[in-house]
């Protein structure tokens, strides 16, 4: 009887530790696929505060190399500004021509709590649903691509970057030349370094060759920035390369992004939804 | 009452300290410094095991809501704790431990505290880092964080006990 109650007492134990363990891997394995519940990420409202009081107090620390990058890439669009180049023909220049048409639209951001050491890793940002943010967005910055949109409550949402184990971003390797088509992965090492899996290795992959978006997808537009390839080694036993690519982004220190919204997502979206399955 | 007042006070002072400074360094080699384990470890000596590991749930809770790491942290606490009474019992002198103590470096010794809280810091460090890869092919990089971890974690928590840690609740 005495060790009947001594198991029990054993028992109970280890039975609460299994159910407190069970909860926390329930919400782990759940949150990494889809989250449900926004009062359990940095996007409840006290948390987004307290981070916001945070990075308000440190956000001074790399001010003036982000305010040299604004500079650096104010230069770059204001020589693409017809207003300021020097006409050639002195006839008129038409700047409101019909044959672009504008497809995305931008919303500007600030990281509020970000981390890169992790296996996955998720920034905060201070833009919600109030700011039109929504599930799937990209997320960018001038150097490169940085992430998309995991979820979005009223005021703060959640990144889910690239540096995560399954961004999956589809990719162009070399898009002037040879085009190659891959997919962004990354292996939880360096933030400064990606992978292109899935480039078979028929095609020469050449050192410092570009890695831009392929905006398959409807997420980013073609031809955003992510990286230069690294190195290549063959994968063994498969006809593929494994693509190691340095990101333009350096993640440690970014603090400015762009959220892009694609107006013509749900058009995009109607049409493929038409595609008939093999039933 | 007092004593427990101090626990609380050191239960915020970890959980910010982990949050908003430890968790947002950046040290590179995949070292990551965790203070939270510390807290566990120098819980009161009475203290039950259940009681223990609804501790390290709530505090794990909290440190991952706010570092967007959904249960890691929980988890690996609760796993902690858990382990805390196993370890003590084993490594305990014979009559048992003084309720008088606690278990710090400055109540029982570099030794004890050395062998007892190395071990627990090592087992809490690879089951988190062993959930966060979720890979088991890749046991030599998470054996390399938990190693490089593990020691910056042990030597913080010496750093703590012997220059914050001045606070002792006495009954």
């Amino acid at each position: 009887m005495r060790n009947l109650i001594a198991f029990l007492q054993r028992f109970r134990i280890f039975l609460v530790f299994a159910l407190l363990q069970f909860l926390a891997l329930y919400w782990y394995v759940t949150f990494l696929s889809f989250p449900r519940n926004q009062f359990l990420t940095t996007n409840n409202h006290i948390a987004a505060r307290v981070l916001e009081w945070e990075h308000n107090l440190t956000k001074h620390f790399n001010l003036s190399e982000n305010n040299t990058k604004l500079q650096w890439e104010n230069i770059y669009w204001r020589k693409r500004e017809p207003k300021f180049m020097y006409q050639l023909t002195r006839t008129n220049v038409k700047i409101n021509d019909t044959i672009f048409q504008q497809q995305y639209s931008y919303i500007p951001a600030e990281i509020i709590n970000s981390s890169v050491s992790r296996r996955n890793n998720y920034f905060t940002l201070n833009v919600g649903k109030a700011q039109g943010v929504d599930r799937g967005m990209g997320v960018f910055c001038h150097e490169g691509v940085v992430g998309v949109i995991h979820y979005s409550s009223d005021h703060y949402s959640l990144v889910k970057t690239v540096l995560t184990r399954d961004i999956n971003i589809d990719v162009v390797i070399d898009m002037k030349k040879s085009n190659m088509q891959g997919i962004l992965k990354w292996d939880g090492k360096n933030p400064r370094y990606g992978m292109v899996t899935g480039v078979n290795n028929d095609l020469d992959v050449k050192k410092w060759s570009l890695v831009e978006t392929r905006g398959g997808s409807g997420i980013f537009p073609r031809g955003i920035p992510i990286g230069k390839v690294s190195s290549t080694e063959p994968v063994e036993g498969q006809a593929l390369w494994k693509v190691e690519i340095l990101f333009n982004v350096d993640y440690r220190r970014l603090q400015r992004v762009y959220v892009i919204k694609n107006l013509h997502l749900e058009e995009q979206t109607t049409l493929e939804a038409r595609i008939p399955t093999d039933d | 009452m007092a004593a427990a007042y101090i626990h609380l006070f050191r239960f915020l002072i970890f959980t910010l300290l982990q949050i908003l400074v430890f968790n947002q360094l950046d040290v590179g080699f995949g070292i990551h410094l965790m203070i939270q384990p510390l807290f566990i470890m120098i819980l009161p000596f009475e203290m039950t095991v259940i009681p223990l590991m609804g501790v390290g749930f709530g505090m794990g809770a909290i440190i991952d809501i706010f570092s967007n790491t959904f249960g890691l942290y929980t988890s690996s606490l609760v796993l902690l704790a858990y382990l805390r009474p196993i370890i003590f019992k084993l490594y305990g002198p014979r009559e048992g431990y003084d309720p008088l103590k606690e278990p710090t470096i400055n109540d029982m010794g570099f030794r004890w505290f050395s062998l007892v809280y190395g071990m627990l810091l090592g087992l809490h460090t690879f089951w988190f880092f062993l959930l966060e890869m979720f890979e088991l092919g890749r046991i030599g990089f998470i054996l390399q964080k938990t190693i490089l971890s593990g020691i910056f974690s042990f030597l913080l928590a010496l750093l703590i006990q012997s220059f914050i840690l001045k606070l002792k609740p006495r009954k």
